[in-house]
């Protein structure tokens, strides 16, 4: 089954005559025809077979569930939307989207020749089970279902089942505006899961002790199911998985590949060796390494580089009993050059980088609008900031910022130890002591603690970014979330934010959201640097194979496509 | 010498004690295992959380867990090394530490043993030669080899081996070695033959690099050994009485010399152990050393504290039987 190493091994040892040896004894079926096998990294080990455990939910269990499980749809690389018509047999409908009429309504009706791997029917159930598994324990579909992301079944009250449709009616006042995305590629389980596994293998899905027992066989099984144009046939959950064609795909495009090998690769060092080797043909990494990319530049290689998901920030502590003051945030958002920043870090490998100028939306995005080019917030003006401190009554003693004769500050710059992280923060450092700010850097291993302990004055910190972003706003800047690290409390935003969550649709959420981003800019609470590049690369060889940096599946996102080239 | 080696066992049970309570207790304070979880975007349910932290005996005092992670009352029966458990993880519901724990022993003991017999053997030759050779220009080459050796760090020897192996591949025009990976999968489906060959391919390049830093010590330390042994006086009588040099050397010196680097092989298992969290890593084998930082990766503190413990049983266990070797190679070691 595996393309035999034509092992000339024992040339290690110097016996060349064995050496001759050995490779002759390779059967590389010469005369046979070529078998079309890619061999894909997966950046990481996935820790689950499902992806909808707080355990599996990671981009690595996403990557290697990729042309397996079904789903609804996804973002295209340039941003657009698009419905899987081949799992659907019409775009999904929006019966009610006014809860003030009566519950939010939707159904989603599936494709009369969709079938998983096993000829069974995908039906509306599918869906149903698929939502149960996603809702938090505490909606009395699961008892121990650890789904990591409930927001979206946690809303919905019922569901109606009928053959291929499953209508979702949502508690009374609520509206999900990413309803479209509950079962696409972005979802919390990157799709579906079949259901007619639960009753095969024992399990009574309206019995919530036994769906948890289903939740968890999902995650533990390695699945011999395919939704999907590929299905895994070897593999486990440390070295690989291997795919072939799901012979049932009912897609219109089939598969053209005999096997896909993808082996879990946790040290981006080894990736050059084992390009240049032949042994893997390609990745799409989760982290960005210049110095990959500068090998990867000189390499015959398909590469490209571009914005990705995580986007950092830099975050004040308002409870600070200076950094209160909003005109002294204003002045240090003011000194903090971002282009400097972000030159020093990525501008070697990736000169087309773009300063973050929205805090929710990309400038891909339909909805981008920028609210930050017009203050001199990230321009490392010292003379503008000089001038904010002055009119607000700071004077510079020397090298040295008061107010009333009393210094102001140190403050803690804080961050985790990255090499891109402590570069800003020194540049930080530097830039605001030009306006005589002090400040001490301290490096921290336990992000989670040091932000919700508030542990930090000046914080610099990724958030992961996403297609859906209705929620955002409200998780960022609401003076009730756990996740307003910085204490920032303003009436203004927490309505934008709240009507941006329950918003009927995208347009009317991004409206809000913009609102939000609006109103949080002059506070200088929060300064969006840039987003981290991601960078992709692949063997020539490969057709029909790109990034897609809008999607958790990355280059996956179209693995029924791909090819070998001419 | 059975009461002997019964008194050693019975002796390093209070050590085995101490070092599961430091393991324990340093493991325990070094963070919240949940800490992803809590940051994960959009938050997770409090239910959630709560499910997780119910689940590891977060909920639970520090002396409880200890108590918990030991014995296993009052666990839901997924903890307690008494009882062959050793505690949920936080990589997921379904990760069985003791299962991975076995399993990728194997594969780091194939790594390990390799790269230490290939040592000891290579260690034993340099250092013998270097010491009949003393000052010579074969002694002081290897010398320069063992102290470049000392030198160079895995990680990046690691690296250089792994590029020598793709120009290699690139010379002959063929994929002799192979850069990551253990090769098990490979190894499917082939004949006896095609298995040797895949393991040597897939073997070669990590067993280098691990054993080139135990090779380099432990061919000093017997160098050293045999010197001392050389210029002692019954070498030098059996010399006198008309010994050819190859049976006092082999016979009388050697046998002698090998004690001290017992002792530090037996002590050097560690750095063994240790240097394969890198060339595990380097290499991408599925071992202990890649456990480790998958461990530490994912906050899983019942992950670590299985590595810990079993690297100090590792270590416990190789000097009981480096005395017991001593009875062996010396006479006149006899026990009581």
């Amino acid at each position: 089954m595996h393309k035999r190493r034509k092992t000339l091994a024992f040339a290690a040892a110097g016996l060349s005559a064995l050496m001759a040896l050995t490779a002759c004894s390779g059967g590389g079926g010469d005369g046979a025809e070529e078998e079309k096998e890619v061999t894909w990294v997966i950046n990481s080990l996935p820790a689950a077979w499902g992806a909808i455990s707080s355990a599996g939910g990671s981009v690595y269990v996403i990557q290697m569930l990729s042309g397996v499980i079904p789903f609804t749809g996804q973002y295209q690389p340039d941003a657009t939307y698009e419905y899987n018509m081949d799992v659907l047999a019409e775009e999904p409908e929006l019966i009610n989207d006014n809860p003030d009429e009566g519950p939010f309504e939707f159904s989603f009706t599936l494709a009369e020749d969709a079938v998983w791997s096993d000829g069974t029917p995908m039906t509306g159930e599918d869906l149903r089970v698929t939502m149960m598994m996603s809702a938090s324990p505490d909606e009395g579909y699961c008892t121990t279902c650890d789904s990591r992301g409930t927001t979206g079944a946690d809303m919905v009250d019922t569901v109606e089942v009928d053959g291929k449709t499953a209508t979702f009616k949502l508690k009374e006042g609520l509206a999900n505006p990413e309803w479209k995305g509950m079962f696409d590629a972005h979802s919390v389980a990157g799709g579906f899961y079949p259901a007619h596994l639960a009753e095969e293998q024992g399990f009574d899905v309206e019995d919530p002790d036994q769906l948890g027992e289903y939740f968890t066989w999902l995650h533990e099984t390695r699945p011999e199911w395919s939704g999907g144009p590929y299905k895994i046939v070897d593999g486990d959950l440390k070295n690989q998985v291997v795919k072939e064609p799901n012979p049932e795909w009912f897609g219109e495009t089939q598969p053209a590949l005999d096997r896909i090998v993808m082996p879990y690769n946790t040290d981006e060092g080894t990736f050059i060796p084992a390009f240049q080797n032949g042994e893997i043909d390609g990745a799409n990494p989760a982290q960005y390494s210049a110095d990959i990319v500068t090998q990867l530049q000189d390499m015959e290689a398909t590469l490209s580089i571009a914005e990705g998901n995580i986007w950092e920030h830099v975050d004040i502590n308002v409870d600070n009993e200076w950094l209160s003051d909003v005109e002294l945030r204003k002045a240090v958002f003011t000194a903090i050059n971002r282009d400097e920043i972000a030159s020093r870090n990525f501008g070697s490998t990736y000169p087309d980088y773009e300063l973050k100028n929205n805090h929710i939306f990309s400038s891909q995005s339909e909805y981008f609008e920028d609210h930050l080019s017009d203050t001199t917030q990230g321009d490392g003006d010292i003379e503008a900031a000089k001038k904010i401190l002055e009119d607000a009554g700071y004077e510079l003693d020397g090298d040295t910022l008061t107010l009333d004769g009393e210094e102001v500050g140190p403050f803690r710059l804080r961050s985790t130890d990255t090499v891109t992280r402590s570069n800003s923060l020194q540049l930080i450092q530097a830039q605001l002591d030009e306006i005589g700010v002090k400040t001490t850097i301290e490096m921290t291993d336990d992000l989670g603690t040091m932000l919700g302990e508030q542990d930090f004055d000046i914080v610099q910190f990724g958030w992961s970014g996403s297609q859906y972003f209705a929620s955002n706003a409200e998780q960022f800047w609401h003076s009730e979330s756990e996740s307003n690290f910085g204490g920032f409390s303003n009436e203004d935003v927490d309505k934008a934010a709240e009507a941006s969550a329950t918003a009927s649709g995208l347009d009317e959420a991004a409206k809000h959201a913009n609102t939000a981003v609006e109103t949080i800019v002059p506070e200088a609470y929060v300064l969006p640097i840039m987003a981290e590049p991601n960078y992709f690369f692949a063997s020539e060889r490969l057709a029909n194979v790109e990034d897609n940096l809008q999607s958790s599946y990355r280059a996956t996102y179209n693995i029924g496509e791909w090819d070998i080239a001419e | 010498m059975l009461v002997y080696t019964v008194r050693r066992v019975l002796g390093t049970i209070p050590i085995l004690i101490l070092a599961s309570v430091l393991t324990f207790v340093l493991i325990d304070v070094s963070g919240d295992p949940l800490t992803q979880l809590r940051m994960q975007q959009p938050p997770p349910d409090p239910s959630v959380i709560e499910l997780q932290e119910e689940r590891l005996y977060l909920d639970r005092s520090m002396p409880e867990r200890y108590w918990l992670w030991v014995t296993g009352i009052g666990g839901h029966g997924d903890i307690g090394l008494l009882q062959g458990e050793f505690g949920p993880s936080t990589q997921s519901n379904s990760y069985d530490i003791g299962a991975q724990l076995a399993e990728r022993l194997g594969v780091t003991l194939r790594l390990v043993g390799a790269a230490m017999l290939l040592a000891l053997g290579l260690a034993i030759l340099a250092g013998v030669v270097s010491a009949m050779r003393q000052y010579s220009k074969i002694d002081y080459t290897l010398t320069f080899i063992g102290f470049l050796a000392l030198s160079m760090p895995v990680f990046w020897f690691g690296g250089i081996m792994q590029h020598a192996g793709v120009s290699f591949n690139d010379l002959v025009g063929e994929q002799v070695f192979a850069t990551i990976g253990d090769g098990l999968y490979q190894a499917q489906g082939e004949d006896l033959w095609g298995r040797i060959t895949n393991a040597l391919a897939y073997m070669t390049l990590p067993t280098i690099v691990l054993m080139l830093t135990s090779f380099a010590s432990w061919s000093r330390y017997q160098r050293t050994a045999m010197l001392e042994v050389l210029n002692s006086d019954y070498v030098r009588l059996a010399k006198a009485k008309g010994l050819p040099n190859r049976v006092v050397v082999r016979r009388h010196a050697l046998r002698t010399a090998l004690i001290p680097l017992t002792t530090v092989v037996a002590v050097g298992i560690a750095g063994v152990i240790d240097g394969t969290v890198l060339t595990e890593q380097v290499f991408q084998w599925r071992g202990l050393g890649e456990f480790f930082v998958n461990a530490i990766e994912t906050n899983d503190s019942y992950a670590l504290m299985a590595w810990l413990l079993l690297s100090g049983v590792t270590v416990i266990l190789a000097n009981l039987v480096a005395d017991l070797l001593y009875g062996v190679l010396d006479p006149r070691i006899r026990y009581e």
